[in-house]
C-alpha cells in the first residue's frame, strides 16, 4: 500500500545518489515540483531516464544532479534547445555528461518490456540509424521463424519513477487522464514508485479512458497541487507557455541560470 | 464521399476463400459471430485454418468439414466443457490442431498486429505446451541475461469475423457486456476484419462509455446487422446465452443420426430460416413444458 507523505520525506527515503530515476509525463503532467525537491536536497549522480528530456531534465542536468542521461529526443517544445543540456555535453559543465540515446518507439518498448520484466523488447526500429553504434542498449535478435533481423532493445527498469497524477485516494491508488505517456509502463517497470498529486480524495470517481494505478504498485504520494507547473495538469491547470518562451534566454546564460535555481528552487518550497 | 461499410452476410462470406485463416473472435460460448459461421457453414469454402477462443463456431465448421486446421486455446461452450464435434474431429484425426495457452494465443495475435514476425514471453515455458507444439520456438536474449524465452509466432489471419453489441455503418464496433474478449486484437490481426452486430446505427449513435468503442472501423472491411447473430452463444446484455438450445446442439452432435436431423432442421435454410426454426422450436419446448 502506498504511503501518503510529505514530499520532501518521501523524496529523502526513496531516491538515493547513483539511483536510476525515469520522471515521465508527455507534455502533460511532468513532475517539475518533485524534480525540485531532488535538486533541493542535493541528491546527485544519478542516471535520469525520460521520453522528450526537457526543462525539467535541463535543470537537474544543469543543477549538477546527472551522471548519465537515457532518452529519446531532448529540447525544448516548441522553442528550441536545452541550453544546460547542450553546455552539459559541449563542454561537460558543469559536468560531464553520459548519453544514452534511442528513438521514442524504443523506449516506450523499454519501459513495456521493463513492466512486463522481460529482458529485452522487439521492435522493427534502429534501420538506417547510428544510435545502434553509440549504445550498449540496442542489439538486434533473429525471428527464429522467419529468420529476419529485429531490433532488441534492453529493458528498463529504474530504481524509481516518478510522476505527476491528478488524484489519490486515501489508500494510494492513483488515477491519471488525458494525454498520458508512459507512465504507467514506467511505474509498473520501477523499484519503487513516487507520485506527486494535484489532490487526494476519499474516492477515485471513474473517468473514461483514466489510467488507474493500484496503491500496490505505488511506495508514496505527495499532496503537491500545481505540481507539474509549467507543464499542466488536465481539469486543474492550462500550461504555462510564456514560461517555455522565458526558460531560453535564462538557460543560455550559466550565472542566469544559476540565479534563477536560487530564488526559485534552492531559496523556495 | 460513400463513408459506408454496410455489407450482407453473402457479400462477407462471398469475399472469403477456400484456404484461408480466419480469426474468430469470442470466447469459448460468448459473443460469438454465429451469424457468419453459419454461412460459412453453407458455403462451399474448404480447407480453412480457424484461429478462435474457440467455442460452437470451431465445432460446427470442423462438422461441416470446412476446417484443415485449428489453431487455439480451447474448443469449449463453457456450460459443455468440451466442444463435441471438436472431440469427433480431433479424435478421428480430421483436423490439425496447433495449442496455445491463453497467453501465447494473445501474443501470437498482438505480434500480428503489430506487423513483427514474432513476440518473446515467458507465458508457456516449463509447460508441456511446446511439446505438443511444434510451432513454438525459443529465443534467447541478446544481452548478458542470455535469458531463454518462448517464442510466439505472428497469429496473422487473412480475415477476421467478430461480432459485437453495436456497430455503426462506418464501421465503428462496441461492446457492452463485461468483456472485450480479445476482439479489438482479431481486428488489428487480420488483412480485412468483418463485423456483425446485433444493432447498426447511424455514425456519431454509438452511446455509451468511451472504453466500450473497441473495434475503430480503421481495422474494419464491412459491416451487417444480425440481429441475435450471436445465438445460442452468450451475447450481454442484450441476450443470455441459450443454454437449452446449446443442450439440444450438444446432444444432437453427439450422435450422428441426432445430428442430421439437427442440420436439416436448423442449418439448411439461411439466418432467417434458422432464426425461424429456433423460434419453432422455442414454442414447442414451451408447450411441451405445459
Amino acid at each position: 500500500m502506498a504511503e501518503i507523505r510529505s514530499l520532501r520525506d518521501a523524496v529523502a527515503d526513496l531516491i538515493h545518489d547513483g539511483d536510476t530515476v525515469a520522471m515521465e509525463g508527455f507534455t502533460h503532467l511532468i513532475p517539475f515540483a518533485a524534480a525540485h525537491e531532488i535538486i533541493r536536497q542535493g541528491i546527485t549522480d544519478l542516471t535520469l531516464v525520460r521520453m522528450t528530456p526537457d526543462v525539467i531534465y535541463d535543470q537537474l542536468i544543469g543543477m549538477g544532479v546527472a551522471r548519465r542521461l537515457v532518452f529519446s529526443w531532448g529540447g525544448n517544445p516548441g522553442v528550441g534547445s536545452l541550453h544546460r543540456f547542450r553546455d552539459a555535453v559541449e563542454n561537460g559543465w558543469p559536468r560531464p555528461l553520459e548519453l544514452d540515446e534511442h528513438s521514442h518507439a524504443g523506449m516506450a518498448n523499454r519501459y513495456v518490456a521493463g513492466a512486463s520484466r522481460l529482458p529485452f523488447a522487439v521492435l522493427r526500429g534502429y534501420r538506417g540509424s547510428d544510435l545502434p553504434k553509440r549504445s550498449s542498449t540496442i542489439a538486434t535478435v533473429t525471428c527464429p521463424f522467419t529468420g529476419e533481423e529485429l531490433a532488441a532493445v534492453a529493458a528498463v527498469n529504474p530504481d524509481v519513477t516518478v510522476i505527476h497524477a491528478q488524484r489519490a485516494d486515501r489508500a494510494g491508488n492513483v488515477q491519471l487522464w488525458g494525454l498520458v505517456g508512459v507512465q504507467k509502463e514506467a511505474a509498473l517497470a520501477a523499484d519503487r514508485v513516487l507520485v506527486t498529486v494535484e489532490e487526494i480524495v476519499d474516492e477515485l470517481e471513474p473517468m473514461p479512458d483514466a489510467v488507474v494505478l493500484p496503491g500496490w504498485t505505488v511506495s508514496a504520494v505527495a499532496h503537491v497541487p500545481n505540481g507539474a507547473h509549467p507543464s499542466y495538469a488536465a481539469g486543474y491547470s492550462v500550461r504555462d507557455n510564456d514560461f517555455y518562451q522565458a526558460w531560453d534566454p535564462i538557460s543560455r546564460d550559466r550565472e542566469a541560470f544559476l540565479a534563477w535555481m536560487r530564488e526559485h528552487v534552492l531559496e523556495a518550497s | 464521399m460513400n463513408t459506408t461499410k454496410i455489407m450482407t452476410i453473402g457479400e462477407i462470406v462471398g469475399s472469403l476463400e477456400s484456404g484461408m485463416t480466419i480469426g474468430i473472435g469470442g470466447w469459448g460460448s460468448r459473443r460469438k459471430p454465429m451469424a457468419l459461421v453459419r454461412a460459412i457453414y453453407r458455403s462451399s469454402l474448404k480447407d480453412l485454418t480457424i484461429v478462435s477462443l474457440g467455442g460452437a463456431d470451431v465445432g460446427l465448421l470442423c462438422a461441416a468439414g470446412k476446417v484443415r486446421r485449428v489453431v487455439a486455446p480451447f474448443v469449449t461452450l463453457d456450460s459443455v466443457p468440451l466442444e463435441p464435434h471438436f472431440r469427433v474431429a480431433r479424435q478421428s484425426g480430421a483436423v490439425e490442431f496447433a495449442e496455445y495457452d491463453e497467453g501465447m494465443f494473445m501474443f501470437g495475435l498482438l505480434a500480428a498486429a503489430h506487423r513483427l514476425p514474432f513476440l518473446p514471453t515467458r507465458a508457456g515455458l516449463g509447460s508441456d505446451v511446446p511439446r505438443v507444439n511444434p510451432d513454438l520456438r525459443t529465443v534467447r536474449s541478446p544481452y548478458d541475461d542470455g535469458e531463454e524465452l518462448l517464442a510466439v509466432p505472428a497469429l496473422t489471419l487473412d480475415a477476421a469475423l467478430i461480432h459485437m453489441d453495436r456497430a455503426d455503418t462506418r464501421g465503428n464496433g462496441q461492446y457492452l457486456g463485461p468483456d472485450p474478449y480479445m476482439d479489438d486484437l482479431f481486428a488489428k490481426a487480420a488483412g480485412r476484419c468483418y463485423v456483425s452486430c446485433e444493432r447498426l446505427v447511424g455514425p456519431g449513435e454509438l452511446d455509451g462509455p468511451p472504453q466500450t468503442l473497441l473495434v475503430s472501423r480503421m481495422h474494419t472491411a464491412g459491416v451487417v446487422e444480425t440481429p441475435n447473430g450471436g445465438h445460442f452463444t452468450d451475447c450481454a446484455p442484450d441476450r443470455a446465452r441459450d443454454e437449452a438450445f446449446q443442450r439440444h446442439y450438444a446432444t444432437s452432435a453427439a450422435d450422428p443420426e441426432a445430428w442430421a436431423a439437427f442440420a436439416e432442421r436448423f442449418l439448411s435454410g439461411d439466418e432467417a430460416a434458422y432464426q425461424e426454426a429456433v423460434r419453432r422450436w422455442r414454442e414447442e419446448q414451451e408447450e411441451r413444458a405445459r
